[in-house]
């Protein structure tokens, strides 16, 4: 069975962008716009790795990755945060709440195609 | 996939294809454009990683090629021409088949295109080896050109393989990976690093270690307790297998050992960089034989050595690395050597600085603009006389004086490399003539004014030949008079108060008093009967046309371009001096002015106006007393401390009218030996001056060697010392008395 990567990222361009690149790659893969979506799109699902913005309206990557890490069933999954260049505290925040995995914005499909599989095989 | 997804990329690749067309086009009229060139390039990019995400394996491939070749025309390696853009226009179409085969019909494309597109492929990689750039060694990890199925391959597969000409055999990166017990509370499998190694390369071997495996009833099952060996064959950088464990790197302890072949590589790799990489570390980091985080780990181990005990010497980052392994030794020897060489270079170059000529000019006229404006403002000072003002102005004189003599030293060249020419010269015409001459170079250290060495290589050459050809006898000649076999010429170059003297000597037979005298009754330089001191004599080679009779004797050639020797020498205000003795050889001495921009000057009144004496060629001032005035006024000659003292009067010299009513000084100047009396109306103290040339039309006026302008915007003229020296020598006669001593050569008219 296929495995499959939830994309939360308030751009939806970037959401498909990303979908087009792994769904090619052979992982299915489900979208949300904000943390609370990303919260409830895990709900019920069986997801095997989560890509984060850090800024979000209503919740933001970081509290995300905070409350994911709280849920038993996904405490183990890997999470990449998505940070821009200049971000370093970010990338230290997101390591801080349990993202060990990084992509710099702006990236390849390619580029975060390569990340996703150092982590998980379609 | 979703048909939307594949719609998207069918229109987004018919654009590229468009503009890459469009691009190629206007690329045919202006080959030179970058932009229409990225553009290009970026559009075979685009299409090719796009292809990559749909799994297009055909597009990507042709499209991996097509970049590949463009890579190399933006690079510089690659020339573009009509040939291959006619090419690069047909690939575009076929790029523009295959996506059409592939999104479209949703089918691998028919044999008929497949051939094509590897006759297209065969054609690019023309290109692609006029650079000696292969494709295979292009993927750099991100696109392997082999489709993905075959990875699997077994390892004896391997051990024919053959890259780029050179078997690796079974030449493997050895991986050393160490997980930390909460790797997987994190999310990361230790697994999926492995299985994304083999993305880029193959796994022949994994060792799993199983060292920190607790006891059963120990085991935290949501704890990680593996290590791996792997051996893993890639072509890819180091960096790119770090980079696979990226994720983990702050979970896990990492070693990446490159295969005994790659040692060897890096070496040679090393050996053929730039030399812009300075730091051993960084130097290792630029081969890719070390990556950055190696080098950051081990600088923060260097570091934390040289904290705990303060007295230790710090341990070379070299040697961090070996001991943690990261990193061969034969490599760091390499990098080491390297650096020195590197080092030895940087020395070498930053000692010497390439300046236009042109800007350094600019620099001293500017210098000397400073030099005149600091007087004035010295003058105005003096004037006011406010103590402050006066004291912040000497200062600023002392200022102006250090900047000027930095300027001036800019100028100066060591004269060594102009003597080091005459090696060969001498060498080669040695040969020629049968004679072993050698050379002797002293005071090549010596610095004199870049405009000067150029204009005194040609003299020089000329005195060298004379000697060799005329001065230095055959060795049968030679031995017979009881010398060595060997003749020996001598160039030396010192400093003599203000002046640099230039030396070329020789042992040879030296000048033939008689011969010159015949030769010079013959030219008619001479009138029979007329007494001349050796000097004098010696002094006629230097005239024009005393040379050219061919056959007086082998001396005559001693006057080869002897008069242009002079014009050139004087042109640079400088003298020539001959010493000779029969049977024991002879000497030439030149004498130039250490630069020819700034003088410091000694200012004198006379009459209504200011003159300038070159100050390192005052010796004295006196006062002219009624003893002196009285005494020998007529002959124009003084008693300075029972010394015979030639003098001159500049208000006579230079016809000015007496306005003071003192007897006046005297200024005693020396020149090549000479002493001399300047009878001036005042002293008016030093003076720095920029010679200004005096223009073409009072070149040619005698005693005066330049102008300057003074601060009160007043011409100052500048004494020709030389020139009036010998003047007094002459009419006074002392120069006939003093044979002893070197004689100044100059004019005679």
């Amino acid at each position: 069975m296929a495995k499959t990567i939830l994309i939360v990222d308030d751009s939806a361009s970037l959401r498909n962008v990303v979908a087009i690149a792994l769904k090619g790659a052979g992982y299915s893969v489900l979208e949300a716009a904000d943390g609370n979506e990303g919260l409830k799109k895990l709900d019920g699902a069986k997801i095997n790795l989560i890509i984060s913005d850090v800024n979000m309206p209503n919740m933001d990557g970081i509290t995300m990755v905070k409350e994911i890490k709280k849920m038993s069933s996904y405490k183990f999954t890997p999470i990449i945060m998505l940070t821009t260049e200049a971000g370093a505290e970010m990338k230290e925040a997101g390591k801080a709440a349990g993202a060990k995995a990084w992509v710099v914005k702006p990236f390849k499909p390619e580029q975060m195609l390569d990340a996703v599989s150092k982590l998980v095989s379609p | 996939m979703s048909d939307g997804a594949i719609e998207i990329f069918i229109q987004e690749a018919q654009e590229l294809l468009e503009n890459m067309e469009q691009a190629l086009l206007s690329m045919e009229e202006n080959p030179e454009d970058e932009d229409h060139l990225n553009s290009i390039f970026r559009a075979a990019h685009t299409i090719k990683g796009t292809a990559g995400v749909f799994s297009f394996d055909y597009v990507e491939k042709f499209t991996h090629v097509v970049e590949s070749v463009l890579d190399n025309v933006r690079q510089g390696k690659l020339l573009i021409d009509g040939g291959l853009i006619a090419l690069l226009l047909t690939s575009k179409d076929h790029i523009e088949v295959l996506v059409d085969a592939a999104a479209v019909q949703q089918q691998d494309p028919d044999e008929k295109i497949l051939d094509y597109d590897s006759q297209l492929v065969s054609d690019l990689e023309k290109y692609l080896k006029e650079t000696g750039d292969d494709i295979s060694e292009k993927s750099n990890g991100n696109y392997v050109l082999e489709t993905p199925n075959e990875t699997v391959g077994n390892e004896s597969d391997h051990v024919e393989k053959v890259v780029n000409g050179k078997p690796v055999a079974s030449e493997n990166w050895h991986i050393s990976i160490r997980f930390s017990v909460e790797v997987l509370q994190h999310g990361m499998d230790p697994l999926s690093f492995l299985r994304y190694l083999q993305s880029f390369g193959e796994i022949i071997c994994t060792t799993t270690i199983l060292d920190n495996l607790p006891k059963y009833k120990d085991i935290n099952p949501e704890h990680c307790y593996l290590g791996f060996e792997v051996e893993f064959h890639t072509d890819a950088s180091k960096e790119k297998i770090e980079q696979a464990f990226e994720f983990v790197s702050e979970l896990s302890t990492l070693q990446i050992l490159p295969p005994q072949a790659k040692i060897s590589e890096y070496a040679s790799l090393i050996e053929s960089m730039d030399d812009e990489h300075f730091k051993l570390g960084e130097l290792l980091v630029a081969s890719g034989a070390l990556t950055q985080r190696e080098l950051d780990e081990a600088l923060k181990i260097q570091n934390d050595i040289l904290l705990t005990p303060p007295d230790t010497d710090k341990p070379r980052i070299g040697e961090v690395l070996v001991e943690s392994k990261n990193i061969p030794k034969e490599i760091v020897d390499a990098a080491v050597k390297k650096q020195g060489s590197a080092r030895e270079k940087l020395g070498s170059s930053s000692k010497v600085l390439r300046v236009d000529a042109d800007k350094l000019d600019e620099l001293i006229n500017q210098v000397g603009e400073l030099v005149i404006s600091g007087a004035t403002t010295n003058l105005l000072a003096a004037k006011i006389g406010n103590e402050d003002l006066l004291e912040t102005m000497s200062q600023m004189s002392r200022l102006v004086e250090e900047i000027r003599d930095s300027a001036l030293t800019l100028r100066m060249v060591q004269i060594g490399e102009t003597f080091n020419r005459f090696k060969r010269v001498i060498r080669d015409v040695s040969n020629e003539l049968g004679k072993n001459i050698e050379l002797q170079i002293t005071g090549g250290d010596t610095e004199l004014d870049k405009t000067v060495i150029e204009k005194i290589g040609d003299p020089l050459m000329h005195l060298v030949r004379n000697a060799m050809d005329h001065g230095i006898e055959s060795k049968e000649e030679r031995q017979a008079s009881g010398k060595s076999a060997t003749g020996v010429i001598k160039l030396n170059a010192y400093h003599e108060s203000g002046s640099i003297v230039i030396e070329v000597e020789d042992d040879g037979h030296g000048l033939n008093r008689e011969k010159i005298l015949e030769k010079a009754l013959l030219l008619e330089l001479i009138s029979e009967g007329q007494v001349l001191s050796d000097q004098e004599v010696y002094r006629l080679v230097l005239e024009a046309g005393f040379s050219t009779s061919e056959s007086v004797s082998k001396l005559s050639g001693r006057g080869v371009g002897m008069d242009v020797v002079r014009r050139n020498i004087e042109a640079l205000r400088g003298s020539i001096d001959i010493h000779s003795e029969m049977g024991v050889g002879s000497k030439i001495s030149i004498r130039l002015p250490l630069t020819l921009a700034i003088i410091d000057g000694f200012m004198v009144g006379v009459g209504e106006s200011c003159y300038v004496i070159p100050l390192d060629m005052v010796l004295e001032c006196i006062e002219m007393d009624d003893v002196n005035t009285n005494a020998n006024n007529a002959e124009g000659y003084l008693n300075l401390r029972g010394e015979v003292l030639p003098f001159l009067k500049l208000n006579e010299v230079f016809s000015e009218k007496k306005l003071l009513n003192t007897n006046g000084n005297i200024v005693v100047v020396e020149f090549a030996g000479y002493k001399a009396g300047i009878v001036v109306d005042e002293l008016l103290g030093e003076f720095q001056t920029v010679i200004k040339p005096i223009g073409k039309i009072l070149q040619n006026l005698r005693g005066i060697s330049g102008a300057t302008i003074l601060g009160t915007g007043d011409v100052a003229v500048i004494l020709d010392i030389p020139n009036l020296v010998q003047r007094m020598v002459q009419e006074s006669g002392v120069g006939n008395q003093s044979a002893s001593t070197a004689n100044t050569i100059n004019n005679i008219h």
